[in-house]
């Protein structure tokens, strides 16, 4: 079968162009990429540099001008908005960098709310098992707002993963977070990949955040303009500054 | 700083729209109301001016009841004789007789000719010029057995020139040739009257006033003015005659439609403040989610430097300016309203002429006033809280309400409510009115303030199907009604007053059903009822002797009703035929002898004797408005009876004080050992020939009353469908702005993968919780005030208080389908959110 050696998310010659005529911007101009399974790759770049809207275009959550999106074997141009939705919900996971959490359910709540959504009972095991791993066993009845940024995050982490979704997208996961907080969940990410197989893309532009990553990709003015595997937060600076970033 | 509220008014219009749509509704129904009677006023003024315009000078004969009379108080007969006198004054130019009574058509299926509250008047043809009548066709009657038509009824019923009809009077039923159909004046009736006119003799008979007149028009030669004709026909009349202008006749006329009409605008203005009230609570909770969500806003305004007193005037300006929109508006939408609140009454048997729509300018002003008011009172408590803002909120987030503690405001709701119940309570036993509107009113606002307590459980407890309903979208939509206790409270509320009100008026029309039930079973002993459909004083004084003489019948007596007054105050006396009376109705004399209804005297309800301070064999002096100042011996009491009132007399004796009496009712019991069905067509062979009446037997009868109670109930219930709309726009609102608020939370939502349908399921179930809570509290309230209503008018023979369940249960399901309609719009929204953009939301 070709699913094992298949891409987690894979995108063909994507461009995505905001406006028309004189006032067209082309956020992404031609952009191919593929995350391998249970691989965490890093998205970097100067801000405008597109980061954030590739992300969201292989999410789901935007759509493409032209090219093609595939988030395993679907490919996103021919979904409707109910089958995006739904794709979203069963196939991938979110980490944002600010408001993860629904403010009137419990931690808990928040960790199995996609599959809370879909109807769907989750998997005890292993959601048990994440709590776990981002330690929350005893705030799990706790609401957000009786939870540090920190903890907050690491629902938002463990809520992610809980569906056990193709693959994870984090926007900027610490750019709200004091360094040890960031750290845990940069820790929690990377062994999501190394011991759960999980994918997991994470757009940053901060290099020691990027320094956890598998693979860095970085962007510019809406093209891949470099990519770097094992990376350490130096030698990403290093590109960056190459950026012009 | 004006400018600046101008232009953010302007930015979010469909916010103003739906702050505004509270108080336009209001504002509407309060001009409506205006304009409604002004405009009924001016056709009546119009018509009265109208019937005089001819003549100059009336003679007639006094009231009993002096200058301040009714329009329907009946007075006593003139000789005809005096015509030729008032004809021989100098300055005469013309005179003539007029007399008038009950006449009713009968169509040609046989049907009485029916209107919804106006006369079925007969009266004779006078001369050209000194009538208001106008010939469309034919000719005048001439002699007896001719009749012209007015003609609405003559379009309406197909009557044309040369038809043969049948016109029913106080005494037997006649035949008729058509000769001649007439307008009034330009309209073709007299504001929804029929018109059946006779010529002088005929008409003096079927009225039976042979020889007599009502009264006699006089028109003055050129050159004479009104008053010295008035003076000169004075000196030829005999005591007891008054010589009046006849514009004066109008006046009178008009002053006693306009304080009749006052009535109308005073119970429909009623409604109306009901409805500003409601819009009220909306406004206060509209303005709190607006500066709690401009918090920081206008923190930053008091950082850069803006004083207390300048946050406040920007949310009163805001205010200000949503009230003079809302007014403007309110007054355009008035006139539909108008003609809205006249189709509606009309379906409820009220119809009243009204023709083009007056609009007066103080109508205008009045409308202004009230609805700029209500918002800007509104406002004041927001707009404080918006001073008290802190320039340090600009730096810090969150936009949901906080305010004082939950405490304080419970204990001012406690205060409030207590003390909204004491004055409600109060006025309801000292029959002060506008003492039980204020109780009430500070009923619900304690009931407000009161809310936020109740807000969590009472979501919780109402919202528990949900998710089992709904799953996380049912659970999300309970916790979202839970979150603010005090936006879902005072959301709800407004609805409390509307459906608290409802209820009253269905405890009370339940309890009046279930009492009208038992009266007929303890105080009516007849088998058949003969009434017209609206036991209007209209059938025929032939008809009790008819029955009376079936051989199928035992007993027969029609009862009549009329006014009379005591020291000026109004009473009613009934009358009866004293030998059937205590057959037909479960009637007890209780002292004296029951032989005094013959002799002439007067029995009085032992209760009324004890209350008024009366006593057996003592005289009560009594003026009526034909008869004058008399007396009557009291021959004894009778024990209490719902369908006789207080002050009994003979027919006989009550025909010597009001000249034309009809039976209002007449009550029939079968004789022993007849079938029923065989005493029933024993009466309708008789009522047959009587086509404006109906016969029911006992259960009819019942049903009958209960129909009226529900008709009222209607009336009633769609009058506060206003305030219950309002409600709703209210809860539109509170969604709309709630939804805004959450822009980055449904973004979240949608994200993680909630599909558009679970998002506005999600804002139904928090619609649905809103509605059924105000639903639950208002019906609480209103069966509370139910109780008390019903115990202040316990001697009003409502015995005791019944709780209409099953109609309290189907207003609350129909809440709860209001709450997914008000949900439609704004779930719409929410699912319509851009993700993306939502997610970026600040």
């Amino acid at each position: 079968m070709i699913a094992t050696t298949e891409p987690a998310a894979r995108a063909v010659d994507v461009t995505k162009v905001y406006g028309q005529g004189d006032a067209a911007v082309r956020a992404l101009d031609g952009i191919s990429v593929e995350f391998a399974p249970g691989q965490f790759s890093a998205i970097m770049g100067p801000s405008g540099s597109g980061k954030s809207t590739l992300m969201h275009c292989m999410a789901g959550l935007d759509t493409i001008t032209s090219g093609q999106v595939h988030v395993g074997a679907v490919e996103l141009s021919t979904l409707n908005d109910k089958e995006l939705t739904r794709l979203r919900r069963d196939q991938v996971g979110f980490i944002f960098q600010s408001y993860n959490l629904v403010p009137t359910l419990t931690a808990a709540e928040n960790i199995t709310l996609p599959m809370d959504i879909a109807g769907r009972s989750p998997d005890r095991e292993w959601v048990d098992r994440l709590i776990d791993t981002v330690g929350l066993r005893s705030r799990l009845t706790h609401r957000p707002t009786e939870l540090s940024g920190g903890q907050q995050q690491r629902v938002a982490a463990a809520r992610a993963l809980a569906s056990r979704p193709s693959i994870v997208f984090a926007d900027e996961p610490t750019g709200n977070l004091d360094s040890r907080s960031g750290a845990e969940i940069l820790e929690f990410l990377r062994m999501s990949a190394r011991d759960f197989d999980q994918t997991v893309v994470m757009v940053t532009h901060d290099p020691v955040a990027a320094s956890y990553a598998e693979r860095v990709v970085f962007l510019a003015d809406g093209r891949i303009v470099d990519e770097l595997a094992a990376p350490t937060a130096e030698r990403v600076l290093d590109r960056m500054k190459g950026l012009g970033g | 700083m004006v400018n600046a509220v101008l232009k953010g008014l302007l930015a979010h219009k469909l916010r103003l729209f739906l702050t505004a749509i509270a108080v336009v509704l209001g504002v509407a129904f309060v001009a409506g109301t205006f304009v409604l009677t002004d405009t009924i006023n001016r056709t009546f003024n119009t018509l009265f001016t109208e019937i005089s315009a001819g003549t100059d000078v009336t003679v007639r004969a006094e009231s009993g009841f002096g200058t301040d009379a009714n329009l329907d108080v009946s007075r006593a007969t003139i000789p005809a004789s005096l015509l030729a006198a008032v004809r021989a004054v100098p300055g005469v130019e013309a005179a003539d007789g007029t007399v008038s009574g009950y006449a009713q058509f009968i169509d040609e299926q046989g049907k009485a000719v029916a209107t919804t509250g106006a006369p079925t008047l007969g009266f004779n043809w006078t001369q050209p010029g000194l009538s208001p009548l106008t010939l469309r066709s034919g000719r005048e009657p001439q002699r007896n057995g001719e009749v012209v038509v007015d003609a609405v009824t003559a379009r309406e019923h197909d009557f044309a020139l040369g038809d043969r009809i049948r016109i029913l009077f106080r005494g037997p039923t006649e035949e008729f040739t058509v000769v001649g159909i007439t307008g009034f004046g330009e309209a073709d009736n007299l504001a929804g009257a029929t018109l059946a006119i006779f010529e002088e003799a005929t008409a003096q008979r079927v009225f039976g006033k042979m020889g007599r007149f009502d009264s006699i028009e006089a028109k003055a030669e050129e050159g004479v003015s009104t008053v010295e004709l008035r003076d000169r026909i004075v000196t030829v009349v005999p005591p007891g005659v008054e010589v009046i202008t006849s514009k004066q006749v109008a006046d009178e006329s008009a002053k006693a439609v306009s304080q009749a009409l006052g009535f109308l605008n005073t119970a429909l203005l009623v409604f109306g403040g009901i409805a500003l009230f409601v819009g009220g609570f909306i406004i206060l909770n509209t303005f709190s989610i607006l500066v709690a969500q401009r918090t920081r806003e206008l923190a930053l305004l008091r950082a850069l430097g803006a004083s207390r007193r300048q946050v406040m005037a920007t949310v009163i300006a805001e205010a200000f300016a949503v009230g003079v929109f809302a007014s403007v508006v309110g007054i355009g939408l008035g006139i539909l309203v108008a003609i809205g609140l006249q189709s509606l009454l009309s379906s409820f048997g009220l119809d009243l002429p009204a023709s083009g729509a007056v609009l007066k300018p103080r109508t205008f002003i009045a409308s202004v006033i009230v609805g700029v008011g209500v918002t800007v009172l509104s406002s004041i408590a927001p707009a404080r809280r918006a001073s008290r803002i802190a320039p340090m909120a600009a730096l810090r987030g969150g936009a949901e309400e906080h305010g004082g503690s939950l405490r304080r405001r419970s204990l001012a709701g406690a205060v409030v409510t207590a003390a909204g119940g004491g004055v409600l309570l109060f006025g309801l036993f000292s029959g002060a009115i506008s003492l039980v509107g204020l109780g009430a009113a500070l009923v619900f606002v304690g009931v407000a303030l009161l809310s936020p307590l109740a807000a969590v459980p009472m979501a919780r407890a109402i919202g528990a199907p949900f998710p089992r309903i709904a799953g996380m979208s049912g659970k999300l939509g309970r916790q979202n009604a839970m979150r603010n206790p005090r936006r879902t409270a005072a959301t709800s509320a407004a609805l409390t007053v509307g459906l608290g009100l409802v209820a009253t008026v269905s405890v009370l029309a339940a309890s009046i059903k279930s009492s009208a039930a038992e009266i007929v079973d303890q105080y009516l002993a007849a088998d058949f009822i003969v009434s017209t459909p609206n036991f209007l004083p209209s059938i025929s004084i032939d008809l009790a002797p008819r029955l009376a003489a079936q051989p199928e019948l035992a007993a027969v007596s029609g009862l009549q009703t009329g006014q009379w007054r005591s020291n000026g105050q109004g009473r009613s006396i009934y009358g009866a035929d004293p030998a059937t009376v205590s057959q037909v109705l479960k009637f007890d004399v209780t002292a004296g002898d029951a032989g005094a209804l013959s002799r002439g005297e007067i029995l009085v309800d032992e209760n009324e004797l004890r209350n008024k301070d009366l006593e057996i064999g003592g005289m009560l002096p009594m003026t009526f408005a034909q008869r004058g100042d008399t007396q009557l011996r009291i021959g004894g009491t009778f024990a209490k009876n719902q369908l006789l009132g207080n002050y009994l007399v003979s027919t006989a004796t009550f025909d010597s004080f009001f000249a034309d009496r009809l039976d209002f009712v007449v009550l029939a019991k079968a004789r022993e050992g007849v079938p029923p069905a065989a005493a029933r067509a024993a009466v309708e062979r008789v009522t047959d020939d009587f086509p404006n009446v109906e016969v029911r037997d006992q259960a009819e009868f019942k049903q009958q009353q209960e129909d009226q109670v529900n008709q009222i109930l209607g009336l009633i219930t769609a009058l506060l469908l206003l305030s219950i709309i309002i409600a709703l726009f209210g809860i539109v609102n509170t969604l709309a702005l709630s939804i805004f608020e959450r822009t980055r939370e449904l973004g979240l939502l949608r994200a993680v993968g909630m599909s558009r349908g679970q998002v506005r399921s999600m804002i139904r179930g928090e619609s649905v919780i809103i509605a059924v809570m105000g639903a639950l509290l208002g019906l609480a309230v209103g069966v509370l005030f139910g109780y008390a209503v019903v115990n202040a008018l316990a001697d009003e023979g409502i015995g005791e208080v019944v709780i209409p369940g099953g109609q309290l249960l189907t207003y609350v399901v129909l809440a709860g389908i209001a709450g997914v309609i008000a949900a439609v719009f704004p779930a719409r929204r929410a699912a319509r959110l851009d993700v993306l953009a939502a997610i970026a939301h600040e």
